[in-house]
């Protein structure tokens, strides 16, 4: 009888298939990736528009007012009012204007003394927020100097 | 002297891929856990003059728009208007607040909507996004067959606030 002989040499699989896709992936999320919007603020809940686009210029000198209510994990408020999240602090709007004179202060200490009035206040408040306090925030920002405000809310696909 | 055998040919030079591909998998495993699905954000511009209001609309002969929103305590909007007009408060109140504002145009992008100037007057506890959605009403129009936005109203401004409802 005839024996057949066992091959024990070593076996190299092919790799090329495998780098092939690591790299079209790698592609893939190196595109999908957008630093800038992982920057927002999640605990704010924008109201939805399909009409608001992102900016194709992106504005030179900006602030971003961030304006929520506190929430527990089930989604409970903690509070009743909502709070500018201002720098990890939750100031409420009528306390805010030692803040913004001081970001003006910084803003005008870094980019110079006339620089206040190109600024664009970009205001992320929730949906549910009274119109009133939103108002209420844009006054106290007009009192401390900046005079462009912009209205940030979540693009909608049609 | 040692003469090389050119009948052998070139030798057979292998790059050593491994240091490749581990990178390769670094950077992919990086892009991974950084890659957040989100919603783009987009913008709309108010303009909210300061010490030195612009002219009236009645000063330049340009039609006075102005948008009122009446609420409940809670902030559910309870009417929408167009100047003394109601146009209701469902979400066909807003349709008909985009066809009234077209009629006032007359034609999107007329050169006359640059100066045009809507007043948005909500009261106090009205919910922010029913301001957001009227100011998105004024502002235009998505064309669904293009996906292309037909400009009405580029100026939008607040009426000063009102006080809360005791």
């Amino acid at each position: 009888m005839k024996m057949r002989k066992i091959e024990t040499g070593f076996i190299e699989p092919d790799m090329t298939p495998v780098i092939d896709i690591v790299f079209q992936l790698l592609m893939f999320f190196m595109i999908a990736i957008n630093f800038e919007n992982t920057k927002a603020d999640e605990r704010v809940r924008l109201p939805k528009d399909t009409l608001a686009k992102p900016p194709v210029v992106k504005t030179e000198h900006e602030l971003v007012l961030d304006f929520g209510y506190q929430q527990h994990p089930s989604g409970d408020r903690r509070k009743s009012f909502p709070e500018v999240f201002y720098n990890e602090r939750f100031v409420d709007v009528r306390d805010i204007s030692p803040d913004l004179e001081q970001e003006k202060r910084v803003i005008e200490r870094v980019h110079g003394p006339n620089v206040i009035k190109d600024v664009t206040v970009l205001i992320r408040a929730d949906s549910k927020i009274p119109t009133g306090l939103v108002q209420e925030l844009i006054r106290k920002c007009q009192e401390a100097g900046f005079s462009k405000f912009s209205l940030r809310v979540t693009s909608e696909e049609v | 002297m040692k003469l090389r055998n050119r009948l052998s040919g070139p030798e057979k030079i292998t790059i050593p891929m491994v240091p490749m591909i581990n990178v390769a998998f670094l950077l992919l495993i990086f892009f991974i856990l950084n890659l957040k699905i989100v919603s783009p954000e987009g913008n709309f511009n108010i303009n909210l003059p300061l010490d030195a209001p612009s002219a009236s609309a009645a000063e330049q002969n340009l039609p006075d728009i102005k948008v009122g929103m009446v609420s409940d305590r809670d902030g559910n909007l309870m009417r929408l208007t167009l100047g003394s007009k109601n146009l209701g408060n469902d979400d066909l109140a807003f349709e008909r607040l985009n066809k009234e504002i077209l009629q006032i145009i007359g034609r999107p992008g007329n050169p006359l909507t640059k100066d045009i100037e809507v007043e948005i007057d909500a009261d106090y506890e009205t919910q922010y996004k029913y301001v957001v959605k009227a100011i998105s009403k004024c502002t235009g129009q998505l064309d669904p067959g293009s996906n292309q936005v037909a400009r009405y109203v580029e100026k939008i401004k607040f009426a000063p606030p009102h006080k809360p409802k005791a």
